[in-house]
């Protein structure tokens, strides 16, 4: 539902002016950092994992899929009963773990880079429509918001199974049209104070169309605020793609993901741990440095936050 | 603002005060009552809850455990599927379309009115009436009319020649017509009374069904007093639940967790082997490589069903030759299973033109049969060392039934088949008659067999029917076959208490230590 | 996050009358709009689920000819056409008539809100838990920046947010229930039932709430008034816990009003997980079950609990923040 703010417009960032000058910003983000140095374990790690996944094909020891049922669920290396050849152990169908995290670093970077690409799209556009033209566009797009809102994620994700079938690119859709009223909310209550400003008044008088003010005035202006929203809700999209199979609707079994490895693991939680433990880790480590990166982002592009 | 803060706590928990009083009190009074008559409690958990008491309005088995500890059929199964006396004394065909069955007497419904033919008729029209919409209609379709001949005896009629009517009769929870015609559906629905060995006493929609022992009970008062069956979806906290001793029996242990609950002080393992038949379908009728039985009949040789029911069930299953298990009317112990041997795989797919291999699609439920999804992978793993190469689809289930009714499948789908009857048309006519519900496979030959041995009572001649049917089917790789599931069940070492083949969990034998 | 300003506690002059009339004109407004909103997800929901299934296909015996099946079909009426099937639906649901659930043949209103104080129970005990541990956080590493309090609470609070629900579920069951038996595993009975479910179901409001909160309370610290309280002498307790934090928790209210939408409705993996008998596992069944009739009833129910929560979310805002103006 539309809060009073949304009604009323206001900035909600602080980014209420033009973009500021880049130098500054720089130097800003780098002292935060320096001070910040829970953001900088976040960047490394977030590097860390996008170098995993490009090259993934050779860090893993093994095929992620090759299967040896008789060396199924062996504990990791170090622990009784492991092998050398299988460093974090092996799950209920013997592939090798390790392997699997590896190239499921892949996937949910995938998942999470482009839900949120689809959903910041999405978002960005009717918010920008949504604020910019305001009336009768308004209220449709906020209502479609407030209904999607009171509708169940689950009921959603089974109708975009059913209608379009099961695999990775209609869960993306699917997160993806989750994710969007929360930039489509922030976007338009920007645009909605940034439409009275000089810089738009100005564009508006020496006749731009409004496509060229949306795009070189009003956007630049918002991104701030997409990316910042854009790397908190990664972590989460990533964590719904796990829940999502564990409500038996996720990316077929054989992709590996760790959000699929980790639901499989639940039923030997207590007793061969390492099965959802290392995935639950990898996850648990990325939506952690994304969440950080997101913090120190917000901190440095918001001004108003600067000390 | 301090102060704000304060308020708005406070709200909250009086808030939750209230509703927690709402809420059901714990109910754990185990033992205390007199040792003469019934005495302490168990408490069952499925993963679902019942969806209604009264038995002529769903065909679930969680709620069907349920109301058979309420209910009593006509005829009982006992731990090795025979067929022997319930509520019926006796059942016999007079000719190949009439049945006479006589009534046990002195039976009482829990309210004390006597069972007589008069309720069994009532329960069975009431099935087979349209307008009451019931879901088992199907089960009874069969029979053409009910007459009662006295007040312990009836004649059932069928439509045409039908030798399954018993064990379709076995199904069939006997209902008491007067109560249910004065408190009329929705009342019985949520307050039943039947003449089973225990009595409705309260249902807490999703939490808890309460029974209390009928110390009237025909076959004589059972020994436990009050048994509780409790829905927990999640099968790790089924097994805490066992474990921390809040439960004594559970459905669906993960084989991964028999030896958890075997080495366990207080917990135990109990297995029986389900009439479910678990196997992967082949889309033959429309085209492509399946239609090509030596196809078919490579991928039967490519998988090493041996080592996934000793692997992945851990032994909890049986090798299957066709799609009828030891347990059913029709199985044919001369039908051998296809061996391991993917060079011969191979050498059939170059037969059939395929040199290079196949890509195939299969569809598969997760956590719907035992390892249900493992096994599909696990199946899609050793194809691949074939050159057969499958893209996996897990599906839920509503769309997976939908897919298959639709006859929407191309390519393989996993599927599990329970059959009550005990008798192979329940399931080679649903599953392998050209057009049927589930059918993807047709063969004029076979459906020759499978409509001629449901019309006749001839049991010698059903007999030869299936038998060619069952060679026909298993020569031709109508399936991949698998395996014959095996139930595992949990449960507490305080209870004496045995796992049934056909899911049942009937507490009137069991017993507290 | 769309939140966390400066406000000012500075009252702007209106007339008395002027506003009077603004604000009921936006009561109003809201209210169609509210009103609008709970018909637009009952229609989308309609004809939604009526794409993903077949409920005959699921409620009779898997073993049902092809011929009962179609004849079930035609006798529950889902031949008919789909904005036919919609009209007698929607005009039995204005006279509040969902009708009966396809599996338990009950009324599917009546089947809702029997679950509802399950649901309450467990949506008010998260929010608790959440509050008791976002606030007090919140506050102390808002006003100890990047001490190690802040560091702490600021990774606790990421931790929150970084864990599927199911496997926290799990994990707790497993310590508090199976190794240490404090407390029960599932189902729904006295307090001691509650507190697992409800710290699963809180731990994400809590990392919210309380990344919220800080960020909220570093805003207000560095406000002129909160200077000048401090220039003032006033010690840092009385600067943060009567003059920030006041402020801070405007944006913080109205999350939790989000929040308690999304509790109620999004609590299906944790009642799932604790066995709970609430809402949320109930509409997962019916989906599942395709109960189209006691689908449409949960989402009714839930829709209108969240649209009225988020309308009171609203005034109580405008009663705490006069500065809010009703255009």
């Amino acid at each position: 539902m539309e809060t009073m703010k949304d009604l009323v417009g206001e900035p909600t960032l602080g980014m209420a002016g033009p973009v500021s000058e880049p130098g500054a910003l720089w130097r800003r983000g780098w002292r935060n950092l320096r001070r910040n140095k829970a953001a900088l374990l976040g960047l490394v790690i977030l590097a860390g994992v996008v170098l995993t996944a490009l090259l993934a094909s050779h860090l893993a020891p093994a095929d992620p899929n090759h299967q040896e049922l008789a060396l199924r669920l062996l504990p990791p290396a170090w622990a009784t009963g492991g092998k050398a050849t299988h460093s974090l152990g092996t799950d209920q169908l013997g592939r090798d773990i390790l392997s699997r995290i590896i190239y499921g670093s892949r996937i949910s970077l995938l998942v999470g880079v482009t839900t949120v690409a689809v959903a910041g799209a999405l978002g960005t556009f009717l918010g920008l429509l949504s604020g910019y033209y305001g009336g009768w566009v308004d209220d449709v797009i906020m209502r479609l918001a407030d209904i999607q809102l009171a509708f169940p994620f689950v009921l959603l994700a089974l109708a975009v199974m059913a209608v379009l079938g099961p695999g990775l690119k209609n869960i993306i859709i699917v997160l993806g049209i989750t994710g969007w009223v929360e930039y489509g909310r922030v976007v338009r209550a920007e645009v909605l104070s940034l439409r009275s400003r000089d810089f738009v008044e100005a564009a508006r008088a020496i006749g731009d169309r409004d496509a060229v003010i949306l795009g070189r005035h009003v956007l630049p202006n918002v991104a701030t605020s997409l990316i910042v929203i854009a790397t908190l809700q990664m972590g989460r999209m990533i964590i719904s793609e796990s829940a999502l199979t564990f409500l038996g609707l996720g990316i077929e079994p054989t992709i590996p993901t760790w959000g699929g490895m980790l639901n499989d693991g639940r039923n030997y939680m207590n007793n061969q741990w390492w099965v959802s433990t290392f995935p639950g880790l990898a996850l648990l480590l990325t939506v952690l440095a994304s969440n950080l990166v997101g913090d120190w982002l917000r901190d440095t592009l918001d001004p108003t936050l600067k000390e | 603002m301090k102060k704000v803060l304060i308020g708005v706590l406070i709200l909250l928990m009086t808030g939750l005060t209230l509703v927690g009083c709402g809420g059901s009190g714990g109910s754990k009074d185990t033992g205390g009552a007199p040792k003469t008559g019934p005495a302490g409690q168990v408490v069952v958990a499925q993963g679902v809850d019942a969806t209604t008491m009264d038995p002529a309005m769903h065909a679930e088995t969680p709620t069907g455990n349920i109301q058979r500890n309420i209910f009593d059929s006509l005829i009982f199964r006992n731990k090795d599927m025979k067929l022997e006396p319930g509520l019926a004394l006796s059942w016999k065909a007079l000719d190949d379309r009439h049945w006479e069955i006589v009534l046990r007497q002195g039976v009482k419904f829990h309210d004390g009115t006597p069972l007589t033919a008069k309720d069994v008729k009532f329960t069975l029209d009431r099935i087979i009436n349209p307008d009451q919409k019931s879901p088992r209609r199907s089960n009874l379709e069969a029979i053409d009319k009910v007459e009662i001949v006295d007040d312990y005896k009836l004649t059932v009629t069928t439509k045409a020649p039908y030798p399954i009517l018993p064990g379709r009769l076995a199904d069939e929870l006997i209902v008491p017509a007067d109560y249910v015609k004065k408190v009329g559906d929705a009342e019985f629905a949520k307050n039943p009374i039947g003449t089973g060995p225990y009595k409705f006493i309260k249902w807490v929609k999703d939490d808890q069904v309460v029974l209390e022992a009928n110390t009237n009970y025909w076959k004589g008062a059972p020994t436990i007093k009050t048994v509780i069956f409790r829905p927990i979806p999640e099968t790790s906290t089924r097994i805490a639940e066992l474990q921390t001793g809040a439960v004594d029996i559970i459905v669906n242990v993960p084989p991964d967790q028999v030896k958890t609950l075997e080495s366990g002080t207080n917990t135990r393992v109990s297995t029986a082997p389900s009439s479910r038949v678990i196997f992967i379908g082949f889309v033959a009728n429309k085209g492509g490589p399946l239609a090509n039985a030596k196809v078919r009949q490579a991928i039967n040789y490519a998988v090493d069903v041996d080592s996934i029911i000793k692997n992945i069930l851990l032994g909890n299953g049986y090798r299957v030759a066709s799609p009828l298990t030891k347990a059913h009317f029709g199985y044919d112990p001369d039908v051998k299973p296809y061996t391991f041997d993917p060079g011969k795989a191979k050498e059939l797919l170059k037969e059939a033109g395929y040199p290079n291999g196949v890509e195939l699609t299969m569809d598969s439920p997760n956590g719907r049969y035992l390892m249900d999804k493992e096994i599909a992978e696990a199946v899609v793993g050793q194809l691949a060392q074939v050159g057969i190469k499958v893209k996996l689809n897990v599906l839920e289930w509503g769309v997976y039934v939908k897919k298959i009714m639709a006859k929407e499948l191309t390519g393989m789908y996993l599927l599990g088949w329970g059959n009550s009857t005990f008798d192979a048309d329940g399931t080679l006519y649903p599953l392998l008659r050209t057009g049927q519900r589930f059918s993807y496979y047709e063969n004029p030959k076979l459906d020759k067999l499978l409509d001629e041995a449901r019309s006749t009572i001839d049991e010698q001649k059903r007999l030869a029917d299936y038998h060619e049917a069952v060679k026909i089917i298993n020569q031709d790789a109508a399936w991949l076959f698998l395996h014959q599931q095996r139930d595992i069940y949990g449960a507490s070492k305080r209870i004496e208490w045995e796992a049934r083949p056909d899911e049942l969990l009937w507490l009137y034998d069991a017993k507290l230590k | 996050m769309p939140f966390g300003h400066g406000r000012p506690p500075v009252w702007i002059p209106y007339s008395r009358g002027k506003e009077r009339l603004l604000l009921k004109r936006y009561l109003w407004r809201r209210f169609g709009h509210s009103i609008l909103v709970i018909l637009g997800v009952s229609a989308v929901v309609f004809f939604v689920i009526h794409l993903t299934g077949d409920p005959a296909a699921l409620l009779l015996p898997m073993d049902a000819s092809p011929e009962e099946v179609a004849r079930f079909r035609e006798a529950m009426g889902f031949n008919d056409p789909l904005y036919l099937q919609y009209w007698y639906f929607l005009k039995k649901a204005l006279v509040g008539n969902f009708g009966l659930s396809l599996r338990h043949q009950q009324p599917a209103l009546a089947m809702v809100v029997e679950r509802m104080p399950a649901t309450l129970e467990l949506t008010l005990g998260a929010l608790l838990v959440a509050l008791l541990v976002a606030v007090p956080l919140g506050v102390a590493s808002a006003s100890r920046r990047y001490s190690l309090v802040d560091n702490l609470g600021s990774t606790l609070g990421l931790l929150g947010q970084s864990m599927p629900v199911y496997w926290q579920g799990i994990m707790l069951i497993l310590i508090f229930s199976v190794s240490l038996r404090w407390l029960p595993a599932a189902g729904r009975g006295g307090l001691d039932h509650l507190v697992l479910p409800a710290v699963t179901l809180g731990t994400y409001s809590a990392a919210t709430i309380m990344r919220l909160l800080r960020s909220g309370l570093l805003e207000v610290l560095k406000q002129d008034y909160v200077r000048t309280a401090r220039s003032k002498g006033l010690s840092e307790r009385v600067v943060v816990y009567k003059h920030a934090l006041r402020n801070a928790l405007l944006p913080v209210l109205t999350v939790v009003g989000l929040q308690f939408g999304s509790l109620l409705g999004g609590a299906v993996i944790t009642e799932t997980v604790f066995a709970w008998p609430g809402v949320g596992r109930l509409i997962f069944q019916a989906i599942n079950n395709r109960d189209f009739p006691l689908v449409q009833a949960a989402v009714f129910i839930l829709a209108l609990i969240i649209v009225t929560v988020n309308f009171l979310t609203d005034i109580l805002y405008t009663y705490l923040d006069p500065r809010v103006r009703y255009s």
